[in-house]
């Protein structure tokens, strides 16, 4: 799970949510607190509050324990329904689910395209060690912030693996295989953060960080939408760098060409999770749901990416540009499955994410006011408001109907 | 079991591109033998009436039923050897426009590499087993290219990938049969504007993955 979905979280207007259910996790030394569904609490940290936190942060776990700090766009930890989970795959009472595909599904997983390639070498090092200055702390958070969310995967996955594996054991054991993945990654990210004398607590952030609970369709869409999203912005930044290698800066983007096929095959496996339940595919609400979450998504990417801009032109990237065709390109993906998506090659989709892109840096800038918090927060709220406007006018812009040819009423006379 | 009956049955038949007569057809379905449990009477009931709404070739209708059902146990590769899983669709959109498909190829070789393992997938240009299947044939544009492999759920796994393909299977003598081609002339027209952040991957990448007498291994 590379990408990061957390703008906003969905209300049911559209559906109806049993937030009475409370999911328990089982780990050792685990335990998480469900939250009900309803729009986030906005906590906007200051930029320079950041900055100067990194500067005086020291290179121990300790420091890092004190430094996690929830905001709008901090990537996210999933709970989900388990026991509806066990129902939705059951394949005693679903005998109509296609076990073909997923037994295809797990017979790609079990080959381990990767398991001989994340292998670090001195390289690392000796590249960490010439970064100086602001790029280094760039670097430094970049790091942190995929591995929390390959880590925030893993830990999805592994759960998820666990309790199908009665079940329905194929959808289980693949679900353990992209855990397997997500794992390796995280573990990957962390190795490459003690190049710069950092380490994340990984267990410290199993326990102490709060999950974000959503209804299995939820976690189909946003899981979905996050893994194809994390294959188009690795396989880009390879491609990138391989042509224009002056700006290899990093070992780790070696790997990103073997590493973004595993979050592409795990897209893969939640499309064939949701075509094997088309209720989630195949009416209004549906196509309601389906443009939320790719709102979502790529609007929390840009904001982000436009945030650390430095770091995009530090490899030699337009960020706007990259961010763009990512998510031109995550969009005709997953209009192979999604019963309708944005029309994001429409010129005025781009002008919306760039106005928000203004909000958001001027909601940055009252934070590192030194106004009382009272009056920061009075300042917040027009421009909140204009974010959320923007947000609905977006949302409202005419969609794009899609979805899989399996599901097409014309597919009989569809020309290939 | 019933595969091992149909495939019986097939071996003993002159392999042929061409449509097999209707009669013809009918009089093989007939002389099977009568001991078949009632599931496989099944299917071969609906083997026959296939044979009727498509006037197609017995063996069409064969592979079918043999896909139907080998989709639904794991068969060990080796007991189909000469069976063989295609995905289909016009060359521009398989080699031009999708340049994951590209990535999946290059690493399943790499990674057979790493592990000695033979190579079980081929891409066909305008294969000549599309005549086998007409009601495919009249929906693909030309020219077409066929992802070919004896590995039945690795073809499942790009059809559920590229969505935009047609899908089937079919049974040859030989892997030259199986993977033989008509001669033709691959053009793409460039793209007006090409945007991405990164240069397209060259044209011919997919030389490394057509079928070569010296390369390519007899079944």
């Amino acid at each position: 799970m590379a990408a990061e979905m957390a703008l906003v979280k969905p209300i049911s207007k559209f559906s109806t949510i049993a937030t009475t259910t409370k999911p328990r996790f089982s780990y050792p030394k685990a335990t998480c607190t469900s939250l009900s569904t309803r729009f986030c609490t906005i906590k906007m940290s200051a930029t320079s509050e950041q900055a100067a936190a990194a500067t005086a942060q020291k290179p121990s776990k300790k420091s890092n324990k004190t430094a996690i700090k929830e905001t709008l766009l901090t990537p996210r930890f999933y709970t989900t329904d388990f026991d509806e989970m066990e129902t939705l795959f059951n394949t005693e009472i679903n005998k109509k689910l296609n076990q073909a595909e997923f037994e295809a599904l797990l017979q790609e997983f079990k080959t381990d395209y990767n398991q001989t390639h994340f292998v670090r070498n001195k390289e690392f090092k000796e590249a960490a060690d010439k970064m100086q200055g602001p790029l280094r702390q760039i670097f430094v958070e970049f790091l942190e912030r995929s591995c929390t969310a390959e880590f925030s995967g893993f830990l999805l996955y592994k759960e998820l693996g666990r309790r199908l594996k009665k079940t329905n054991p194929v959808v289980a054991e693949i679900f353990s295989l992209m855990s397997r993945d997500e794992a390796r990654h995280a573990g990957f990210l962390n190795k490459g953060l003690s190049d710069f004398n950092y380490a994340l607590d990984l267990g410290f952030l199993t326990k102490a960080r709060k999950y974000t609970f959503f209804k299995p369709k939820f976690i189909f869409y946003a899981t979905y939408l996050s893994e194809k999203i994390g294959y188009w912005r690795y396989i880009t930044i390879y491609r990138h760098l391989k042509a224009n290698p002056e700006f290899q800066c990093y070992p780790i983007f070696k790997y990103f060409e073997n590493w973004c096929q595993d979050e592409n095959r795990h897209g893969d496996f939640f499309s064939a999770l949701m075509k094997a339940q088309p209720q989630f595919l195949n009416d209004w609400k549906a196509k309601l749901w389906a443009r939320f979450f790719c709102l979502s998504v790529y609007v929390t990417m840009y904001l982000n990416d436009c945030q650390r801009t430095a770091f995009y032109e530090g490899i030699g990237l337009d960020t706007k540009e990259f961010d763009m065709h990512v998510i031109i390109e995550t969009n005709r993906t997953t209009a192979r499955i999604f019963p309708a998506v944005l029309d994001v090659e429409n010129p005025e989709f781009k002008r919306r994410l760039d106005r928000m892109v203004e909000i958001n840096e001027r909601l940055l800038a009252v934070g590192a006011t030194d106004d009382i918090p009272l009056v920061k927060n009075l300042k917040r709220i027009p421009l909140i408001a204009a974010l959320a406007s923007e947000l609905l006018a977006t949302y409202l812009m005419p969609p794009v109907d899609s979805g899989s040819v399996d599901f097409a009423e014309f597919e009989p006379e569809l020309v290939y | 079991m019933s595969t091992s009956a149909s495939l019986s049955v097939t071996a003993g038949m002159p392999i042929s591109t061409q449509h097999g007569s209707a009669g013809r057809g009918r009089a093989i379905v007939l002389s099977l033998p009568s001991n078949h449990t009632l599931p496989q009477g099944l299917g071969l009931v609906s083997a026959h009436s296939n044979l009727k709404g498509r006037r197609g070739s017995f063996k069409t209708a064969v592979a079918s039923v043999d896909s139907n059902q080998i989709s639904s146990s794991s068969v060990p590769p080796e007991k189909e050897a000469n069976k063989y899983y295609f995905v289909v669709a016009n060359a521009k959109f398989m080699l031009d426009e999708e340049e994951h498909f590209q990535e999946l190829l290059f690493e399943r070789l790499r990674n057979y590499g790493e592990r000695s393992k033979e190579q079980d997938f081929w891409l066909v240009i305008e294969p000549k087993f599309l005549d086998k299947f007409p009601n495919i044939t009249k929906r693909l544009r030309r020219p077409a290219v066929a992802l070919v492999s004896t590995n039945g759920p690795w073809i499942t796994f790009m059809k559920l990938r590229l969505d935009r393909v047609l899908s089937d299977s079919y049974e040859a003598g030989s892997l030259e049969e199986a993977l033989a081609s008509n001669p033709a002339t691959l053009e793409f027209e460039k793209q007006e504007k090409w945007v991405a952040p990164y240069p397209k991957y060259e044209f011919g990448w997919w030389e490394a993955f057509l079928p070569t007498g010296s390369k390519g291994s007899k079944v």
